[in-house]
């Protein structure tokens, strides 16, 4: 009689976790197809590709790698493939991480089509060329640093991989956070970091010195996709990534916006338009819209998203 | 000051409360426009963001900045390295790549609608008055104008408050009052008046907004900050320079420097090598200049009559030890290494922190200078007879001969130095006034041979 209680008590229980585990396995079927229709309707190029995915995935993973060997040093027994999952699922549900990786991988995706289509080169623009040759020595090493890293970014882009002192000084504390019990790993990865010698920080550093001059980095061809967003962004007044994702096709009306509030005339927008975006129409009414209506406009749009 | 290291960028410290400690021209001139004091807590906004996220990150960060400096929007990009808590807890802030754009001047609506909005922000009195500017609402924020509020509503606002050099019988046509001055029964403060026309049309307004705008905010209770209240402000005629001088001289002195480093790095075009060179004199001499200023200013103070200093116990190992995280990147770039002996809390004199600590960095900063490149500068803290604990500061250069040993000490003396082609930019009052500190303080500060040949000064206070 107890026994049998027991067993109805036991299969209530049993009911309730199936039932749970049920209805999460039916949500996960029940959204293959529209994100299916999603992926299968953009085109390879679409905000969210493959491609993207499994950069986005990639860097992830490689950022956890990192903080697992900081953590565990030179002992074997901290490489663990579950806890380097386990890391990598935590950091996945960081939302501003996954908006910087996929920023990223745009970034790296964009310049691979802009070389295709354009021969605009990734690495070495001719922008970057005059600037290495500059007379100011100062200039000039920031130039060649600049020069390596972006070659080192694109090498990481098609390894899929994210060295952690890429990062922006807000992630980077915030990832490094979450190994915070190892305090020796943690501060030795702290006092390695330098904004200022990141590629982001390099490029808004060399931006930066070319003064009034930075108005010629506007311009993709010439200054190459990389040097084009901080140069943008900095006119702006925007974040990077945006300047980066403007660039996107299907983003067309964005970037008009960004540059004509940078200043740059219709005749000058329309160019650019035509290298990232070809099948973009520059909108009419943008000759007639000031440049402080368009950032604006913009700023008015952005709390938005 | 190393000459590479200021080209493109300024260099400045902040402490642990965010406060400038020191500052290259631009940063400093740039901080007093924005309406701060050096040393104080730094007062240009978006900067003193990036410093507090820096150190409560304890990263180092790159970001770009923007400020306003009364007459042109400032743009600059930083690089700010946070220090541990040794070395004060501050950070370094490096600022590259400046540029000035001059505000293209709003139209007179959209200034004058700045203006009120500037102005409805920070009245601490605002009413609402009907076409007969007679009270209908009213909100004081501020205790010393609160009566306001219990003023009987339908009463005429300019009977409540005393307005000053408006002698004709009230009431006045509104914008004959918006703008006048007045004051408050019970209020030490000047205020502001502001009548805003409400409606349609301003010929014949609805009503009025009424702002009292105060001039300065109001004392808490009379307290004054911690710092301040050690050296109570000595308006005396004594002081021209440090009261009069400096202030008006620092910025015209500034300017030079920065036109003069603009053409010497060809920022601003093309130019013969022997031009830029010249340009690189006129800034260096430029900043001797400013130097010569902070040290004149310096010596007015130790040269009033009843100067003193606080009382405090100062821990010397720890003053030798922040001395030599300010002058680290100094150090570095002459590759001079900075040894600091002794144990903290083992040698506790009473004396006043910042004055050891100004003496130290005069000490270090000319063991830097003077010495060969790439030695090392000892500083030690010891203990000393009769109740006395000491700091000595060793460098490898040349040293001082017994002759010249009081002589170094005399007010603009600089021992041979102004030979040196205008690259030395001492003014020769340093050391006289690190001597004139340590003997406020009951000390004394004296020179000797170092034991591995080289200069030895030693500073010697009461112990605790």
């Amino acid at each position: 009689m107890g026994e049998e209680t027991m067993d109805l008590a036991a299969d209530a229980t049993v009911e309730v976790t199936l039932r749970g585990g049920l209805a999460r396995e039916g949500r996960a079927l029940a959204s293959v197809v529209p994100v299916l229709r999603h992926l299968l309707g953009a085109q390879t190029q679409g905000l969210v590709s493959e491609a993207i995915l499994a950069r986005v995935r990639g860097m992830v993973f490689d950022c956890a790698a990192q903080l697992l060997a900081a953590k565990g040093g030179r002992d074997p027994s901290a490489r663990d493939p579950d806890a380097l999952d386990a890391l990598a699922e935590g950091l996945m549900a960081d939302e501003a991480l996954l908006a910087h990786c996929h920023a990223l991988a745009a970034e790296g995706l964009i310049a691979e089509r802009l070389m295709q289509r354009h021969a605009v080169d990734p690495v070495l623009s001719p922008l970057l060329q005059e600037l290495i040759a500059a007379e100011d020595p100062a200039v000039a090493s920031l130039a060649m640093a600049t020069l390596a890293a972006q070659s080192r970014f694109v090498q990481s882009q098609r390894r899929m991989e994210l060295p952690l002192g890429e990062l922006p000084a807000e992630l980077f504390h915030a990832l490094t956070a979450r190994i915070a019990d190892a305090g020796a790993a943690t501060a030795g990865l702290q006092a390695a970091y330098d904004e200022g010698a990141s590629r982001v920080g390099l490029m808004a550093r060399l931006v930066g010195s070319m003064r009034r001059g930075a108005l010629a980095a506007l311009g993709i061809e010439h200054a190459g996709l990389a040097l084009f967003a901080t140069a943008l962004a900095n006119a702006t007044r925007s974040a990077r990534t945006d300047a980066v994702l403007s660039c996107h096709e299907g983003q067309s009306l964005r970037l008009a916006l960004l540059l004509r509030a940078a200043g740059l005339m219709p005749a000058a927008i329309g160019r650019q338009l035509l290298l990232s975006d070809p099948a973009a129409r520059l909108p009419e009414a943008i000759g007639a819209l000031s440049a402080e209506r368009a950032a604006a406009l913009l700023a008015a749009e952005r709390p938005a998203r | 000051m190393d000459q590479t290291g200021t080209l493109l960028g300024t260099y400045g410290l902040t402490d642990g409360r965010d406060r400038l400690l020191s500052a290259d021209a631009p940063l400093a001139e740039l901080q007093e426009r924005c309406g701060g004091d050096l040393p104080g807590t730094l007062a240009i906004p978006e900067l003193l963001a990036l410093v507090q996220q820096a150190r409560r990150m304890g990263l180092r960060i790159a970001r770009s900045f923007s400020a306003y400096d009364g007459d042109a929007e400032v743009s600059a990009f930083a690089r700010i390295h946070p220090l541990g808590p040794d070395d004060g807890g501050g950070c370094e802030v490096l600022v590259e790549n400046w540029q000035r754009n001059p505000l293209i001047p709003p139209s007179a609506r959209e200034f004058a609608d700045r203006i009120d909005a500037i102005d409805r922000a920070t009245a601490e009195v605002s009413a609402r008055l009907d076409a007969g500017q007679r009270l209908q609402v009213v909100s004081a924020r501020a205790r010393d104008a609160a009566f306001l509020e219990a003023a009987p509503l339908g009463s005429l606002w300019s009977e409540l408050v005393d307005l000053q050099d408006i002698t004709h019988h009230q009431p006045l046509h509104w914008r004959l009052l918006d703008g006048a001055s007045c004051r408050l029964a019970g209020s030490a403060r000047d205020w502001r008046v502001r009548l805003i026309p409400i409606g349609p049309d301003p010929q014949s307004p609805a009503g009025f907004e009424l702002l009292l705008i105060a001039d300065a905010p109001l004392a808490e209770g009379g307290q004054t900050d911690n710092d301040q209240a050690e050296v109570p402000i000595d308006a005396s005629p004594a002081r021209l320079v440090g009261t009069a001088l400096t202030p008006v001289l620092r910025q015209p002195v500034a300017r030079i420097i920065a036109n003069a480093e603009t053409m010497r790095a060809r920022l601003a075009g093309p130019l013969r090598e022997e031009y830029s060179e010249y340009a690189g004199t006129i800034a260096s001499a430029g900043q001797h200049l400013a130097a010569m200023l902070d040290d004149l200013a310096d010596l007015e103070v130790v040269e009033t009559p009843g100067f003193s200093t606080a009382k405090e116990p100062v821990d010397l190992a720890d003053a030798a030890t922040r001395a030599a995280g300010i002058l680290g990147v100094r150090a570095q770039n002459r590759e001079t290494i900075l040894a600091v002996e002794g144990a903290r809390g083992e040698t506790i004199a009473t004396a006043e922190f910042r004055r050891v600590l100004q003496i130290l960095i005069n000490l270090v900063g000319n063991a830097i200078a003077y010495a060969p490149a790439a030695s090392t500068v000892t500083i030690s803290a010891v203990p000393a007879s009769d109740g006395r604990v000491a700091v000595t500061v060793a460098d490898e250069g040349p040293g001082v001969a017994p002759e010249q040993a009081e002589r170094i000490f005399d007010k603009f003396e600089r021992l041979g130095r102004d030979s040196d082609g205008g690259k030395d930019k001492g003014s020769g009052l340093g050391l006289y006034i690190s001597r004139r500190l340590a003997e406020a303080m009951g000390g004394t500060l004296t020179v000797g041979p170092a034991p591995g040949g080289g200069a030895l000064f030693r500073l010697e206070l009461p112990a605790a």
